[in-house]
């Protein structure tokens, strides 16, 4: 991966927390614990709460090495933390991954709260997911609790979760591209101005986005003396009927797609079950044969091929553009409880950005590649006709993006690409087989080319050179 | 009271001050159900156990 990284290896996401960061050395991932957060580590591991976060794949494993520090004058330890397979953001999560993040981030602050420690921030980059589950991946996200303080991190849990989760909701679900624009979470005075006013009959949006965003407002820029002298305290209870309260807020939030995008994918399309299941085969044959680590589903609908690409072994992030599709996906990695698939939301036309402080805080879709193995599935004719990008380039971006292509050339007769040329001019004298082929062929070597059963379209494995 | 040192993200004056009156209002709540419970068992009514076990997904 080209995970971005300053000079001296450490990464260029891991700069806000003084408790330490990470950098990577020979390859490998390690977390610098700084003196400063000496304490804190310590009481972690050794109050039992470590043991008990991992146990329920709350919190990556981690363990400590004698490895040279990146900055050796403010080390306390080194720590390698379990590799994740690859990072996502939440504007690339669904709204049921969102909500098992935000879950995730409560659980913790209930179980460290039981142990006298408590989350100083609830971030939504610090949860990703690993074996299917959603994870707290920074291990430095905990300070010893003092009784009386109030939560630290309660602004950026509604602006991260609560304010994405209830637009996605209650709004619209394309909302959660607001993350995108906004990388502390989602402004609570635009989230209280767009949710419907029903939700201000909702006990949980009224207080922690309605009045949230208007105290905010009130006391911007003024300086409230009981938060200056930190006299402003709640007690220990008072701060868990917060965290169940925002918890019973979210559970009680629901979205499910509507319509005909809902479940019937391939029933849509002129497949019948033998050309199906032939792709099926063949996609199944190529994965054995190729033994990819890692392989990106591009178009993945609900998962079908990804689903047959994993049960091989590999780890496989299944893309879509629609929301529905990755929540659909999602929901059976829960209920398969699948550890090696990774749902999300992509819009090929206009990848993920790198975005953040100096555009290097949060990379971009092509930078976490290269895959091993690319499956672009009846994708191609959306990306050729509907976006109009030229056969030469779509060849370029693959090569770019992985080694092995497994791709399905869709035909001009097919109904689909008919249905796509239906109310436009047809400006794509190149769309044909052998059109494809040759563009194809300057960046890649062709090894298999088969038609696919009962269908006019094709199936290809090619290797980039 | 004694305080950790201040924290490294800025929790926001609106965002201590509301928290504490949300909390407030909703320790409110639970201590007016608790003596709910107390006047039900004056009358013989007897109450629901409260489920609060946080680590039953643990296992």
């Amino acid at each position: 991966m080209t995970t971005q990284t300053t000079n001296d290896g450490q990464l260029a996401a891991s700069f806000r927390d003084p408790s330490g960061f990470l950098f990577s050395s020979g390859g490998v991932l390690y977390r610098q614990v700084n003196r400063a957060y000496e304490q804190e580590y310590t009481r972690l591991m050794e109050s039992g709460l470590y043991e008990k976060l991992v146990k329920a794949g709350l919190l990556i494993p981690h363990v400590e090495v004698e490895q040279t520090p990146a900055e050796s004058e403010t080390s306390f330890k080194i720590i390698q933390p379990e590799r994740v397979p690859f990072i996502s953001y939440p504007y690339e999560w669904s709204f049921g991954q969102l909500k098992s993040a935000a879950l995730t981030t409560l659980s913790i602050q209930k179980r460290a709260l039981k142990l006298g420690m408590s989350l100083k921030d609830a971030s939504a980059y610090n949860i990703q997911f690993v074996r299917g589950k959603a994870t707290l991946i920074d291990t430095l996200s905990f300070e010893v609790y003092k009784e009386g303080e109030p939560w630290v991190a309660y602004r950026q849990f509604c602006q991260h979760f609560l304010a994405p989760l209830a637009l996605m909701a209650l709004k619209d679900v394309r909302l959660s591209q607001l993350l995108r624009v906004y990388i502390d979470g989602v402004p609570l005075d635009l989230a209280s101005e767009l949710l419907p006013s029903k939700t201000r009959f909702n006990f949980g949006l009224l207080t922690h986005i309605h009045l949230h965003a208007g105290a905010q407002k009130k006391y911007s820029g003024s300086v409230n003396e009981g938060v200056k002298s930190r006299s402003a305290s709640m007690s220990k209870q008072a701060m868990t009927g917060l965290i169940k309260s925002l918890e019973t807020t979210i559970q009680k939030m629901d979205w499910t797609p509507r319509g005909t995008e809902w479940g019937n994918y391939y029933d849509i399309t002129n497949y019948s079950d033998a050309a199906f299941e032939h792709k099926k085969q063949l996609v199944g044959e190529w994965t054995k044969r190729l033994q990819p680590a890692l392989a990106w589903d591009l178009g993945a609908n609900n998962g079908v091929f990804s689903r047959v690409v994993s049960s091989v072994g590999s780890y496989v992030v299944s893309f879509d553009i629609d929301p529905a599709a990755v929540e659909q996906n999602y929901r059976q990695v829960k209920n398969d409880k699948a550890e090696n698939l990774l749902p999300l939301l992509l819009d090929l036309t206009n990848p993920t950005p790198a975005i953040g402080w100096a555009n290097r805080e949060r990379d971009s879709f092509g930078a976490r590649g290269p895959a091993d193995m690319v499956l672009a599935l009846a994708v191609i004719h959306h990306l050729a006709i509907s976006n109009n990008v030229p056969l030469p380039q779509l060849a370029e971006f693959f090569a770019e993006t992985g080694k092995w292509l497994v791709i399905e050339f869709v035909p001009k007769p097919d109904s689909q690409v008919q249905k796509l040329l239906v109310s436009r001019k047809d400006i794509f004298p190149n769309y044909s087989r052998d059109g494809f082929e040759s563009a194809f062929k300057a960046k890649f070597t062709i090894h298999e080319t088969v038609e696919i059963h009962e269908s006019e379209r094709v199936l290809y494995l090619m290797e980039s050179h | 009271m004694h305080f950790t040192p201040l924290p490294y993200l800025d929790p926001g004056s609106g965002s201590i001050l509301i928290q504490i009156a949300i909390a407030a209002l909703l320790a409110l709540a639970v201590a007016i159900r608790a003596s709910w419970s107390t006047i039900k068992k004056w009358f013989g009514i007897k109450s629901v156990k409260d489920e609060d076990d946080d680590d039953a997904d643990d296992k």
